[in-house]
């Protein structure tokens, strides 16, 4: 479990976070959301011990991601959002890293190339920027760590990769591995993350699962614009209306309205999933 | 799990950074090892008469000696370049092992693999341009190693040419071929502990930033003791205490106290910039 209390964080004399409290299930796969800039790269990097807090406490089953321990960097990975690689074939970066971690699985990773389509013997710097992330992607998956923390994976990608994306996210990461996967790009990630998190500039808005949001908030696709609710926007055919569920009526959520019904209500819906 | 030193994962950090970054410095050390090879060609080129230089073992061991300094003090940013990137040292920092496993791999490819690398093929190279019949007599790569006998053996056969002709012999003597090499791995380590430490210190241009940070402590050092030593009333005085008789014993009590300064200099901040080193890997943000 990623437990963390009362953190403090700013670069130089931007404070990014304030006081924020905040746990992470194992075997969830987290959405985690936020405008830009509001720090959910900075969040990721905190959890992995490439920043330190300023105040208060990440741990992750116990340990202190900052002290970059062994025993906590062989049990989790990120994955950048900026695609950095070596001049190297993926399957000769995969090979240099993955003796050290304990449950690397090279057949998995070749297994994981080809469900990506990717090509195993390519160099990196042959591969497009939309391969590059799939291997990389492949390449995280395989080491078969607990955490797995991906930052705007889908960046890049085309419609079938990002397909491809989530097809080998949900079939893939055991029921033991936490992922969180930082975006904006909420549509890509539909249907794979929940819970979600959606975070604020120094505070968190939202850590609740589906079937928690569900519970409080109704999401209803009508004809007409509802002047109550948190939040409307028009579709297509009709309006989606973002309000309390009163009457516990079951509906599906809609990230992206949810998303933005968030943000116009922060204090209200805040309040509401407490 | 020891999460301080494990043998094991150790080797496996040793083996990820040779994979990772040797191979892009063995370009860097070609062209170190090529520089006698120009100059060999150079010279061969030139007609056979009197102007034509023939270069002896002992110069050549000099050369080599001077390209193995600048192969330490290019090494640390050419190995380890990325490390303290915010973008490319994220996967460096992630690595599983521990700060102490990965400064050591560190310390081994900058203070020991380069050195025995660069010379290695140094004396390599030179050994076939010695078999040639070309400017470079005998091989270097015999007297590499008995390089300070061969000093000792220099300066008494020629110790008219010295200025210190008298002093010079009776201090060398004093000093063993094992003490001078001691000295001379010293040298190495201090070097490449200053680079190190500016290849973690700075991100862009370390190994021309690390030089400009010297030269600017070498001009402050020399100002200070202009300033406050050689302007200095009473040292002034006891040189001028000086004669024929007391010149000697003089020289040899200079030396050896700068020797020993030197030494313990050395020691003392080669252990605090590898600690500063140390200290980096352990707390880099990216």
């Amino acid at each position: 479990m990623i437990k963390i209390s009362n953190l403090d964080f700013a670069y130089k004399n931007t404070q990014v976070f304030k006081n924020i409290s905040l746990e992470f299930q194992k075997g969830n796969i987290y959405g985690l959301l936020g405008e830009n800039g509001v720090g959910k790269t900075t969040l990721l990097k905190l959890i992995c011990g490439l920043q330190k807090p300023q105040h208060g406490s990440v741990t992750v089953d116990g340990l202190t991601p900052s002290m970059r321990q062994p025993e906590f960097l062989q049990n989790v990975y990120f994955l950048p959002e900026e695609v950095i690689t070596e001049d190297t074939t993926p399957e000769k970066f995969i090979q240099k890293i993955g003796c050290f971690y304990p449950r690397y699985d090279f057949a998995l990773f070749n297994k994981l190339m080809g469900e990506l389509e990717v090509d195993l013997s390519k160099r990196f710097n042959e591969l497009s920027h939309g391969q590059k992330k799939k291997s990389l992607l492949a390449c995280a998956m395989s080491l078969q760590t607990d955490y797995l923390f991906l930052d705007e994976p889908t960046n890049g990608l085309d419609i079938p990769s990002k397909a491809l994306f989530r097809k080998v996210i949900s079939q893939y990461c055991s029921d033991e591995t936490t992922v969180i996967i930082s975006t904006h790009q909420v549509k890509d990630v539909e249907n794979l993350i929940d819970p979600i998190v959606i975070l604020d500039r120094d505070d968190v808005l939202l850590n609740a699962s589906f079937a928690e949001i569900i519970d409080k908030i109704y999401f209803e696709y009508g004809p007409e614009r509802i002047q109550d609710a948190y939040y409307t926007e028009m579709l297509p055919g009709g309006y989606i209306n973002v309000m309390p569920n009163t009457e516990h009526l079951e509906s599906n959520v809609n990230i992206e309205a949810l998303f933005n019904a968030v943000m116009k209500n922060k204090e209200t819906i805040k309040n509401l999933m407490k | 799990m020891n999460n301080t030193f494990d043998i094991q994962r150790f080797g496996k950090v040793l083996k990820h950074d040779g994979l990772n970054f040797f191979p892009n410095f063995i370009l860097s050390l070609a062209i170190l090892w090529a520089i006698p090879v120009v100059i060999y060609l150079f010279t061969a080129l030139l007609p056979t008469d009197e102007t034509r230089h023939i270069y002896d073992a002992m110069s050549r061991v000099n050369i080599i000696d001077t390209l193995l300094k600048i192969a330490i003090i290019i090494a640390p940013a050419m190995l380890y370049k990325t490390c303290n990137d915010s973008r490319k040292g994220i996967g460096y920092a992630m690595l599983p092992a521990s700060t102490l496993e990965k400064f050591v791999s560190m310390v081994v490819y900058c203070v020991i693999v380069t050195p025995i690398v660069y010379i290695a093929g140094s004396l390599a190279i030179d050994s076939i341009l010695a078999l040639f019949n070309g400017p470079y007599k005998d091989f270097a790569a015999s007297i590499y190693f008995n390089k300070f006998s061969q000093i000792e053996y220099t300066i008494e056969q020629q110790s008219t040419k010295i200025m210190l002709d008298d002093t010079w012999p009776i201090f060398i003597n004093n000093l063993s071929p094992a003490f001078m090499r001691a000295l001379s791995c010293l040298g190495i380590l201090m070097l490449s502990s200053i680079f190190m430490f500016g290849n973690m210190i700075f991100k862009k241009r370390k190994t021309g930033k690390m030089i400009g940070i010297l030269i600017f402590l070498s001009i402050i050092f020399m100002i200070l003791f202009i300033n406050y030593v050689a302007n200095n009333e009473a040292f002034v005085q006891y040189f001028e205490q000086l004669n024929e008789d007391n010149v000697t014993e003089f020289v040899i009590r200079i030396i050896r106290i700068m020797m020993n300064v030197a030494i313990y200099t050395e020691i003392i901040v080669s252990a605090l910039l590898l600690w500063g080193v140390y200290r980096k890997i352990k707390t880099q943000k990216y």
